[in-house]
């Protein structure tokens, strides 16, 4: 029932905010991981390089996110969900949003306690957020660990409750975020 | 040898020393406490700077005696603080700095030039079992009885083999450094 304050579907530009994110966060858990069980050296050096540019970007593109979904009212959730499914829907989209922000900050900062400064691809600086400190920089990557392991689970949760709906409940939540496709159940 | 000859060359050994007075440098050293000398290299896209904080500095100079002058500065290369202990290791050790085997670095000045600034000294540094020139660029202050030198210096660590296996590659760390200094010189006693 697509009316003029609730779509369908996501708009094309908050379909590609979403994959590109989505893309970017994945290669965030690839890149930390591999550099995780590396010795300090140059080749971590290169991967956490890569983490903090891809980090700054999902930063940026996080407040681009904010500011479309401002602006663009997003499809309503589909009739039938129970409250509770509502209610950690939306506990879960929020818990995106707040990690979106705060996994890059705490990332930033992280390097900036470690006299670290974050290049953006090699082709600007971005200013160091606090000074050089080792404890804040332990109590910082404390925070940063434990909120990708947060994110982890809820991209986890996110993804089998799209492939809930679209397989089981056979409602279009999936095929209204995804891009090249027509929502034709629901 | 005739007694004239052997009076003049007296007269010639007494001479000498008030000769040199004309142009007289004066022998100073670095304050410690009051003294910085800084790198900067650039690390994976980003610049940081790091300390030495220990080093000594023999600063024969005097700007009306250029050919006279003379810097003698020795590193101790240990003594690195780039504010943060990991990356300190990982310089100090076998593919960067390898302090085991050359704990220290070494400047000697040649020669001296006025520029339109300041001064530039042409000298030798040798880091890493490696001698390479390196030219200075400075300005020398004289306040109360001693002066204010500060000054740069622009290198290639690779030139010195300072970085090898991984750290070979320009790609996460800059080839070119550049050291800075700000010295508190005061007359050596």
């Amino acid at each position: 029932m697509p009316t003029a304050n609730s779509p369908a579907r996501y708009s094309r530009v908050a379909q590609w905010l979403h994959w590109i994110v989505a893309a970017l966060i994945g290669t965030q858990f690839a890149l930390a991981w591999t550099a995780d069980d590396l010795p300090n050296g140059a080749r971590k050096l290169a991967l956490l390089t890569r983490h903090k540019s891809f980090g700054m970007t999902v930063l940026m593109l996080a407040i681009v996110r904010v500011l479309w979904r401002l602006a663009n009212r997003p499809p309503e959730l589909p009739p039938g969900m129970r409250p509770i499914e509502r209610g950690l829907a939306r506990a879960t989209h929020l818990a995106f949003y707040v990690l979106l922000f705060a996994m890059p900050l705490t990332g930033w900062m992280m390097s900036s306690a470690k006299n670290y400064s974050v290049s953006w691809f090699g082709l600007f600086t971005w200013p160091n957020l606090i000074g050089q400190n080792k404890a804040a920089f332990e109590a910082l990557k404390a925070t940063h660990d434990f909120m990708s392991d947060i994110l982890f689970a809820i991209v986890v949760l996110h993804v089998l409750a799209a492939l809930k709906h679209h397989f089981w409940d056979r409602d279009d939540v999936l095929t209204r975020m995804l891009p090249f496709t027509r929502s034709e159940r629901g | 040898m005739n007694g004239r000859v052997a009076a003049l060359i007296g007269l010639f050994c007494m001479a000498a020393p008030l000769l040199r007075a004309a142009n007289p440098v004066t022998s100073y050293t670095a304050d410690p406490a009051a003294s910085r000398l800084n790198f900067t290299g650039v690390q994976a896209g980003a610049e940081f700077t790091g300390t030495f904080h220990k080093f000594t500095a023999a600063i024969d100079f005097s700007p009306d005696a250029l050919a006279d002058s003379h810097f003698d500065v020795q590193i101790d290369l240990n003594s690195l603080d780039s504010k943060d202990g990991d990356r300190d290791q990982t310089m100090r050790g076998p593919d960067i700095f390898d302090i085991v085997h050359f704990p220290s670095a070494h400047y000697v000045t040649r020669s001296f030039t006025k520029t339109p600034t300041g001064y530039a000294a042409q000298g030798a540094l040798t880091l890493h079992g490696v001698t390479k020139d390196v030219p200075l660029d400075f300005q020398f202050t004289p306040a109360g009885g001693g002066a204010r030198l500060d000054g740069t210096a622009r290198l290639k660590r690779l030139e010195f083999g300072v970085g090898q296996g991984d750290w070979k590659s320009t790609d996460q760390v800059g080839d070119a450094v550049k050291v800075s200094f700000s010295l508190q010189l005061k007359p050596k006693p």
